[in-house]
């Protein structure tokens, strides 16, 4: 124990009297006041305003304490939802790319689609005019009538239909690639 | 009473928390409060290297952020390389079977479980630290 002297004692007594400062802290506790009851007052006086400051800083710390892990609560909760937020998102862009690419495709077949067709009702006019052209030179040679113009219209025809024909034929190896090929792709999505 | 009491823990309010609750209950004249286990390291290693008295009972927060080791290799190091008759133990808010297996076995004394209302613990505590001292307390975990 910590003995003081009359005079510190008496300081201190008096500063706290008139200044409202008084000792506080674990000192208090270790203050020898066996033998001046005035002194012990103090002390004790001293001591019940040390708790009851102590007491209120508690609870307030205590009180913000539970705050902040409310906080540290939120905050994480927040970040959880923003990282589900981020990958809906994600999720979301990936779907739409996947339906543009589909719309894209779809597009495509469709005018190659449309290109099969004309080549193909363009192959039968073609056929169909040679074929005609084919049986009126035939007619004419048959019966002996006169032919000038029918056989060189035959020629030429049949001159234009081969060269035609070969590029007919193209164009439709080219449409069926094409077809084939997107038919894949889009095969190969859906396992995707 | 305690004489001297080291508090290890990253959270600065549980410090103030601790030593009002320590003022309060009358359990210790002196706390000293570090944030890191590193830290504790090297104010151990300072106090032998200049002969300076140990604290008589050390608290460890089990996961002290900031920290290149957790409490239970805190108290590990301090009981077999600075050690010698601290009463040291656990102060978490973590019941962990496993845990307190672990810091028994790195030689803690007590696990005190914090949370809002940690004074009635600290006083069951206070009324045990002579059984700590006199190494005749069993573990004990204070729920």
């Amino acid at each position: 124990m910590i003995k003081l002297s009359k005079d510190s004692k008496d300081q201190l007594i008096e500063y706290c009297k008139t200044k409202g400062v008084c000792l506080e802290g674990n000192i208090l506790k270790v203050l020898d006041t066996s033998d001046d009851p005035e002194f012990e007052e103090y002390v004790k006086s001293a001591i019940e305003k040390d708790t009851e400051v102590r007491r209120k800083r508690l609870d307030m710390t205590k009180q913000i304490q539970a705050q902040n892990i409310e906080l540290t609560k939120w905050k994480s909760e927040n970040e959880k939802i923003n990282a589900e937020l981020t990958d809906a998102l994600k999720s979301m862009e990936q779907a739409k790319e996947s339906v543009s690419n589909d719309l894209d495709i779809l597009q495509k077949k469709t005018q190659y689609q449309l290109i099969e067709s004309i080549v193909k009702v363009s192959l039968w006019i073609v056929c169909g005019v040679g074929v005609v052209t084919t049986i009126l030179f035939s007619i004419t040679l048959i019966t002996g009538m006169e032919n000038k113009i029918v056989e060189s219209m035959w020629s030429n025809m049949f001159g234009i239909l081969l060269t035609n024909s070969f590029s007919i034929i193209g164009t439709i190896m080219g449409v069926k690639y094409a077809s084939e090929k997107g038919s894949k792709k889009c095969k190969c999505e859906e396992n995707d | 009473m305690i004489d001297s009491i080291l508090l290890v823990d990253d959270e600065n309010l549980f410090h103030l928390v601790f030593e009002d609750a320590c003022s309060l209950l009358d359990i210790t004249l002196s706390l000293k409060s570090l944030n890191s286990a590193d830290e504790a390291e090297r104010y151990f290693k300072n106090l032998i290297e200049n002969g300076s008295p140990k604290p008589d009972c050390i608290f460890v927060d089990l996961n002290i952020v900031g920290s290149s080791f957790d409490g239970i290799e805190l108290i590990r190091k301090i009981n077999f390389e600075y050690g010698d008759g601290v009463v040291i133990g656990i102060i978490s808010s973590s019941d962990d079977k496993s845990e307190q297996a672990k810091a028994l076995k790195a030689g803690a004394q007590f696990w005190i479980i914090k949370s809002d209302d940690i004074e009635p613990r600290l006083e069951k505590f206070k009324h045990d630290f002579d059984g700590y001292l006199n190494r005749t307390n069993q573990f004990k975990v204070y729920r």
